[in-house]
């Protein structure tokens, strides 16, 4: 298995340049930014409101980016050209990823900037962040391969916006549902109980738990991606 | 090695329809290699395997030596040009930034240079900072075309490379493509026009439902199919049509002789008359 530094750097360079030039995708990942600068002009922001626009970001960014990118080789019918030259599927999936990964991380940045958050342990929030921003990019990954325009990408990615992104937004008013009961395991969820426990102190084993639920769920996005992608070849009909 | 192509009892099954029944052939290095199929015939799904998109059902394949099952590798891809009747172009950018992109795929050196070359050679000099979706369909073809032939491969593939195109412009990519043939370039190209077969290849195969049925040199296919009918036309307007015997060289002395002859003509069948002829079917 060989791996181009060059190609994949080429992929790179040219899914940046074209996002830059799609007004469609470009309004969709500004809003986290209009979250923050809305929620961010109160004094003291909650950790859930933190959240929900970092969570957010990472939908309607990291996945949304990634999963049109993915569909819209497909429906321009470039994807063939790209499987019949030296680039690999690796080294395509690495130059997208980059492109997906390096927006959002800039939107969270900018984020953090707006909402003033702070947190007693960046090391350990950090960590739980990256771990999400690879999660979201798997589930980019997966919608990208089930779907074959930008258009179908669009309104895949709605609901796990609404429910991954904002979901627990809804979280005062399940309170007592089960339906709260079983959301509290999704990943927007974790990640936020992660940071609450940091903030308050929590034992060692509770963090840990949050960790092991977030990276449970990466691993089986990834297999799960990984299934799709045998079943299906990236390029074929 | 001096085969660039070697096919033996290709078959190609989806579902319960033969789309490759049984084909076998093989491309010379330095060959123009003609498929002639209409519509359905097996021309796409034949370079499709070829190029490593789809595995074969049955039979043996080779490109450039490498069975084609293991052609999907960096190596091979870099070394064979592609152009499908599915090949896509990115909208949003520009027709340098399109190519540019693919250079730095393939490793191409002094990209600026090449790009501009290959620009010429299929008519879209100057056209480098036109946006993909301001294109013509035809420009965009050419663009496409371009692109396969950005690093200089060894073995291209074209599947009805001037489908598009205007009559000027498909001249021009027939020149293009013999110049680059003379410089030693395989080409296997795919098409239902007679003419640009005729012109270009020096092999031509015809296919229909799944199966070569012919297969040879177009001048010697026309000469093989020729009857030797001699078509006169005399002074008066009226046409004779005299056939390939001993009687007719007395008829056609007489008339020359009486001062007659207004034209004569050959009746030599265009590839097209012989497509029609061997497998009952029109191409287009
Ligand atoms: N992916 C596919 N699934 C099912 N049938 C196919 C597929 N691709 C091609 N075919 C069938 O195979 C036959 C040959 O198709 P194709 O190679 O595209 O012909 P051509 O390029 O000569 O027009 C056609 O009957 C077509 O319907
Ligand atoms: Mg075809």
């Amino acid at each position: 298995m060989t791996f181009s530094m060059q190609r994949m750097y080429a992929i790179f360079v040219k899914d940046l340049k074209e996002l830059s030039k799609n007004t469609f995708v470009l309004t969709t990942i500004i809003m986290p930014v209009v979250l923050a600068l809305f929620f961010g002009r109160g004094d003291a922001v909650p950790l859930e409101v933190h959240f929900l626009v970092f969570n957010t970001a990472f939908a309607a960014v990291a996945a949304y980016i990634q999963s049109v990118a993915i569909a819209e080789e497909k429906e321009k019918n470039t994807l063939r050209g790209l499987m019949m030259s030296p680039a690999t599927t690796v080294e395509i999936l690495t130059g997208k990823s980059i492109v997906s990964m390096g927006m959002t991380v800039l939107t969270i940045v900018l984020c953090i900037r707006l909402l003033g958050f702070e947190t007693a342990n960046w090391l350990l929030v950090g960590a739980g962040m990256a771990v999400s921003l690879v999660l979201f990019t798997a589930i980019g990954t997966l919608i990208g391969l089930l779907t074959r325009t930008l258009m179908e990408a669009s309104v895949v990615i709605t609901p796990f916006i609404f429910i991954l992104g904002m979901g627990t937004i809804f979280a005062e008013m399940l309170q007592g549902n089960v339906i709260l009961t079983v959301a509290e395991y999704l990943p927007n969820f974790q990640l936020e109980y992660l940071a609450a426990a940091v903030e308050s102190g929590a034992a060692t084993g509770e963090i840990a738990g949050h960790f092991a639920l977030l990276l449970g769920w990466t691993a089986a996005v990834i297999a799960a991606t990984a299934l799709v992608y045998r079943k299906r070849e990236m390029g074929s009909e | 090695m001096n085969e660039s192509i070697r096919v033996e009892g290709l078959e190609k099954v989806f579902g319960n329809e033969r789309a490759i029944d049984d084909i076998t052939f093989s491309v010379g290095r330095g060959e123009i290699f003609g498929f002639l199929g209409p519509s359905g015939a097996g021309k796409t799904t034949t370079i499709k395997i070829l190029t490593g998109q789809l595995r074969a059902t049955g039979g043996k394949a080779e490109v450039l030596g490498i069975p084609a099952e293991k052609v999907n590798t960096p190596d091979v891809l870099g070394r064979i040009g592609v152009m499908t009747d599915t090949s896509g172009l990115y909208e949003r950018l520009t027709v340098y930034e399109n190519l540019a992109f693919y250079a730095d795929l393939y490793g191409v050196s002094n990209k600026r240079k090449r790009i501009g070359d290959v620009l010429d050679a299929v008519n879209l000099g100057g056209e480098e900072k036109k946006k993909v979706s301001s294109l013509s369909k035809g420009m965009m073809q050419r663009t496409i075309l371009a692109r396969a032939l950005l690093h200089e491969p060894e073995l291209v593939f074209l599947d009805e490379p001037t489908g598009a195109l205007d009559p000027v412009n498909a001249k021009h990519i027939h020149e293009g493509l013999k110049e680059l043939n003379r410089n030693g370039t395989t080409i296997f190209l795919t098409t239902h026009n007679m003419q640009e077969a005729e012109l270009l290849c020096d092999r031509v195969a015809f296919l229909n439902g799944g199966q070569v049925r012919l297969m040879d040199n177009p001048s010697v296919l026309r000469r093989q199919f020729a009857d030797g009918t001699i078509v006169v036309e005399l002074v008066s307007g009226k046409q004779v049509s005299l056939p390939n015997r001993p009687e007719s060289a007395r008829k056609l002395h007489d008339y020359m002789a009486a001062g007659q002859v207004a034209s004569i003509q050959t009746n030599e069948p265009t590839l097209g008359d012989i497509f029609v002829d061997v497998t009952g079917r029109e191409l287009a």
